[in-house]
């Protein structure tokens, strides 16, 4: 058996009197795409920063495999403007440019755009003045930047017209299936994300029994489908 | 042209250029990481720090940095805890800042020191020496933000964890604040600890609406900085008027003339 590029084990969370987390423990095998839903408040956002060790008051153990790079691709909200105008290709910079020397090991960033299908003019725009599907795949693309093995989408189609949905879905599915990356996709949309998914993981604090596709009625609004299956 | 003639105008000049490439060079990081309030925190911490090196008999401003220093240190640990809210945190520096140096100021009142000269600056005092340890200063500023450039947008992007630099924003972030506080210290020699913040902040809120680009925006408000401090120091000379007060009011009529130029290109 192969050992998984991300293991969490026996994960809590306390702040306060209030638990965020009850011994949460699932494996991600290495090449697959693993779903985590659960509705608001579920800890889901706090246990993304536990993987990634942003969060570092727990208790439990998170591993990730040795060879393994785990990158981040935050949620884009539609107020996800920066304070200052930040073009394309400083947002892209910013992803490349290791601590220690400070300027972008990568230039060629036309390349990683055509990756995620986006014209390579963009970069002298402003990153603002795309729209949210551009702005989700030149952030996928940062994150590609730095080749990790393992990513990390918090509602990657959260800031996106329904249009560009299914366009990002099949973008994800093609870094996981053609270039054997490592997925765990926190969404809201289960109808579209459980067709994708290897597995599907239902969290409210504690993690309930896998969500299999068969199990949810994709017509069912969200909420409904979260709290009968979770 | 006479007046350029005098030792005191051209260290005047000299050191008003340094602090205007700094504030122009750090204003955007300030701005961009929504702490435009750290610098008057930075600047009544620096007060203390002058009366406590007045207590110790050390130069006011030399005797300042160290303290400065250390807070800020202390200051971004606090932040990164994320226990107390940045305002609430500001707060109690600025009050707190300012209550020490009161106290230090009125024990070592048999001085001939003079606390608004650090509250309002004192640019037209300026020695050949304090121009060789601003020089210094500024060099070094430069050169981190320059070779730190892309880690330093990062870094103090809010929330900064959208950044894919993991864990290294956060010891940025100090390099940050104490870049910050450096900046802070020459300010409070030249411009005033209570006006250092608009030096900071007008020149990036004059410029972002017309540019395209996190380096432009440096560039330009570098750029209006550079017009405020050198304007400002040229209508003292002519005016009578603290320099301080000119280079703000100059400031003030560069922010009034882009936001009529903004409504009107609307």
């Amino acid at each position: 058996m192969t050992t998984p590029a991300l293991q969490v084990a026996n994960v809590s969370k306390i702040v306060g009197h209030r638990e965020i987390l009850h011994d949460v423990s699932f494996d991600v095998p290495r090449g697959s795409l693993v779903t985590l839903i659960g509705p608001n408040g579920a800890g889901k956002s706090t246990l993304i920063k536990i993987i990634l060790g942003l969060e570092t008051t727990f208790t439990g153990s998170v591993t990730i495999a040795p060879d393994e790079r785990i990158q981040y691709i935050p949620q884009l909200s539609s107020n996800d403007v920066h304070q200052l105008p930040l073009s394309v290709h400083e947002y892209l910079s910013i992803g490349s440019a290791p601590l220690f020397t400070g300027k972008p090991v990568i230039t060629d960033f036309s390349q990683a755009l055509e990756h995620v299908g986006v014209n390579a003019r963009v970069l002298t725009q402003t990153y603002a003045s795309l729209s949210g599907g551009e702005r989700q795949r030149i952030a996928i693309a940062r994150a590609l930047l730095s080749k990790p093995t393992i990513l990390v989408l918090d509602e990657p189609v959260a800031a996106v017209d329904y249009a560009s949905r299914q366009g990002l879905y099949e973008l994800i599915r093609h870094l996981q299936r053609d270039h054997q990356m490592t997925v765990l996709l926190v969404s809201h949309d289960v109808e579209s994300v459980m067709p994708l998914s290897d597995r599907v993981l239902c969290l409210n604090i504690t993690l309930h029994q896998d969500c299999h596709p068969v199990e949810i009625d994709t017509k069912d609004p969200f909420a409904k489908t979260v709290h009968h299956h979770c | 042209m006479e007046l350029f003639t005098l030792t005191f105008v051209q260290y005047a000049f000299t050191g008003g250029i340094m602090m205007a490439l700094l504030s122009g060079v750090l204003g955007p990081f300030v701005v961009q990481s929504r702490q435009a309030v750290a610098s008057d925190m930075f600047a009544h911490v620096a007060l203390a720090g002058i009366g406590a090196a007045l207590l110790a008999g050390t130069s006011p401003w030399l005797g300042a940095l160290p303290t400065l220093l250390l807070v800020s240190t202390l200051i971004w640990w606090l932040l990164e805890r994320d226990t107390y809210s940045p305002d609430a945190l500001a707060m109690f520096f600025l009050s707190g800042g300012l209550a020490i140096a009161l106290a230090f100021v009125h024990v070592a009142r048999d001085t001939s020191f003079a606390f608004e000269n650090y509250l309002f600056g004192s640019i037209l005092t300026l020695t050949r020496f304090d121009l060789m340890i601003m020089g210094t200063a500024t060099a070094a500023v430069l050169l981190l933000i320059w070779n730190f450039w892309y880690p330093l947008i990062g870094a103090t992007q809010t929330p900064s964890y959208n950044v894919p630099l993991r864990s290294l924003p956060r010891f940025i972030r100090l390099m940050y604040f104490l870049l910050l506080a450096i900046v802070v210290w020459i300010g409070i020699k030249t411009i005033g600890g209570l006006l250092i913040g608009a030096l900071l902040v007008i020149p990036v809120l004059v410029v972002k609406e017309f540019s395209r680009s996190f380096l432009q925006v440096t560039l330009y408000s570098t750029a209006v900085s550079l017009i405020a401090v050198t304007g400002g120091l040229l209508l003292a000379l002519y005016v009578d008027l603290p320099p301080s007060s000119l280079i703000i009011g100059v400031l003030l009529g560069l922010f009034t003339l882009s936001a009529l130029t903004r409504s009107l290109s609307r």
